[in-house]
């Protein structure tokens, strides 16, 4: 089928706008008369605020609010469950937002910001998600789940006895990966304001307006249509932009102080507001034959879910269906968790859950064919996925299979050791 | 308040400004030019890169009263639709913009590099480019591009 647009080169039709430095992001937009909004963030990854008391910031010219929990009509958000608050009373994480000021300069708003103290009851933390996921470790989220066990997913293909009654070799091993930032090169931003109509307006740089809209009227009380969200140009997102951040905040104080608000993150706060990549670890069992065919496959992945759900089901749920990586593997046992701790909350980043997986399957594949003496290329043609081939899920890969294409384009470069020509 | 003369984009200015006030800030907020971006606040990301007497720094690192006296160049002083630079040409047509949010440092970071020195290496193109991230990761066709408008120069 011949298309004007596939296979053609077309240009980006906003490039134009961004090469001559026109194109507006959200600290690009400002209003008359707008306040700046700062937020407080809890030191602590565990606690309960116990009082916040604003006056040293109120007493400051140009501060105008301090906003806190009993102020959020419903002091809820998150994308998949609401278990995020707008404003902790209960924290979960550094970084928590427990308070807001509003004031004329953003000057003021740092300043009064410094002013506003806070009393906690430091309650004990969980960080290991291996030890969070006991169940006699108390619960983060107990309305949510009775354990800190957000979301278990098990695979089962064949029989492992049998599995491992053929294996002539078998490499069992622990792997770890950290948690990552986006870092998008835009720290968020948001201009929220009323217009005309009364109707709240937030502009943003959001993966999912629509789903900002929902949330900021949940928050707020308000009905859907007296929610706008204009999305600005998106300065880098990469997943991190898919759970709300400033934007219910700034609603909140422009709705209460009838006035226009501004929020800047800091790169620093702009680390502490967003979710990270899961951290996984990750046991790997995989056995093979003597002539490298692989037979049986058993994995354990904990995905560090951190403070919030934000989309940890559906990342380890993607874990698990990719943990076999593009193999043909006739006896499979997976079980993969999502576990509440009190690090960052985790999220969408790039690959959703299906990244991790990869540094165990390959190294184990790796492993494997130094054991048995055949080559790294070797071991991969004898077990890839071709069409026709059943995943370890049972799906049938009926078409767009190319991996022995894929293979036999680097073959050169494998056989000349990984140099390039 | 300090009181400060300094040419952006050919046009002089006198202005006066904080002792604390950041070269970003007085060019952002007081004279309104919007396309030179604040990613980091630290001098890592090059985001807020503009030329300044000749040199590219990083504006968040500069105070706007060291600016005084000075020349400077922000992308607004860079092409325009009709007759964009050719690094601003290489940049669309090569496709080294995506987000954009680092796209007016990057062009700067060229354009300065091809005014001094016309017939670039490969390396120096590295060098030149090596204080702007692109988040992104688009390094390659940004450099592609920028190897494209030294050529197009040379014609």
């Amino acid at each position: 089928m011949k298309t004007s647009v596939v296979g053609s080169r077309v240009t980006r039709e906003d490039a134009w706008g961004k090469v001559f430095g026109q194109t507006k992001f959200p600290a690009d937009v400002n209003l008359p008369g707008q306040l700046y909004a700062v937020v407080i963030r809890s030191p602590h990854p565990h606690a309960r605020v116990l009082s916040i008391n604003s006056d040293y910031a109120l007493e400051m010219a140009g501060v105008v609010a301090v906003l806190s929990a009993k102020d959020v009509p419903h002091n809820a958000h998150g994308v998949l469950f609401r278990d995020q608050p707008v404003l902790a009373e209960y924290v979960r994480m550094v970084g928590d937002p427990v308070a807001v000021v509003g004031a004329e300069t953003e000057e003021i708003a740092r300043e009064a910001a410094k002013r506003v103290q806070v009393e906690y009851e430091v309650l004990p933390t969980v960080f290991d998600p291996e030890e969070a996921m006991k169940p006699d470790v108390l619960p983060l989220h107990p309305s949510l789940r009775p354990t800190n066990v957000l979301y278990h997913m098990p695979i089962r293909r064949g029989s492992m006895e049998e599995g491992w009654a053929k294996a002539d070799v078998v490499i069992e091993k622990e792997y770890n990966t950290q948690h990552v930032d986006h870092a998008f090169l835009q720290p968020e931003a948001v201009l929220a304001y009323l217009d005309e109509r009364g109707h709240l307006v937030v502009q943003t740089a959001t993966q999912y307006a629509h789903y900002d809209r929902g949330e900021i009227a949940h928050a707020l009380g308000l009905r859907f249509s007296q929610v706008q969200v204009k999305t600005l140009a998106v300065g880098g997102a990469f997943g991190g932009r898919e759970d709300i951040s400033l934007q219910v905040i700034a609603a909140l104080m422009a709705w209460k102080t009838l006035r226009p608000v501004k929020m800047e993150n800091t790169r620093e706060e702009s680390f502490y507001s967003h979710s990270k990549r899961h951290p996984m670890r990750m046991q790997y069992k995989t056995g093979a034959t003597k002539d490298g065919k692989l037979v049986a496959m058993e994995a354990k992945i904990v995905g560090d879910s951190g403070a919030y759900a934000s989309w940890s089901i559906n990342v380890l749920r993607k874990a698990a269906v990719h943990a076999t990586g593009p193999y043909v593997i006739p006896n499979v046992s997976i079980d993969s968790y999502a576990v509440f701790t009190n690090n960052p909350f985790s999220g969408a980043m790039r690959g959703f859950g299906a990244a991790q997986t990869v540094l165990a399957y390959e190294s184990q594949m790796d492993l494997l064919a130094k054991e048995i003496g055949i080559s790294p290329l070797e071991i991969r043609l004898r077990n890839i996925f071709k069409v026709g081939s059943t995943t370890a899920t049972g799906q049938v890969l009926t078409s767009s299979v190319p991996l022995d294409q894929c293979l036999a384009k680097i073959t050169p470069y494998l056989q000349r050791g990984g140099e390039s020509e | 308040m300090i009181e400060i003369k300094l040419v952006v984009n050919e046009k002089p200015y006198t202005l006066n400004v904080e002792p604390s006030e950041r070269l970003i800030d007085a060019l952002r907020n007081r004279l309104g030019l919007l396309g030179t971006k604040e990613g980091c606040g630290e001098g890592e990301c090059g985001a807020c890169t503009i030329i300044m007497d000749g040199k590219t720094v990083n504006s968040c690192l500069v105070l706007a009263a060291q600016a005084n006296g000075s020349v400077l160049t922000t992308i607004e002083g860079v092409g325009n639709r009709r007759s964009p630079h050719p690094v601003q040409k290489a940049f669309v047509e090569v496709g080294a913009v995506q987000c954009g949010f680092c796209t007016p440092g990057m062009v700067l970071s060229a354009k300065n590099l091809l005014d001094k020195n016309s017939h670039p290496s490969e390396t120096e193109i590295g060098i030149a480019m090596s204080g702007n991230l692109c988040r992104c990761t688009g390094y390659d066709k940004i450099l592609r591009a920028v190897k494209i408008a030294a050529e197009e120069g040379k014609q």
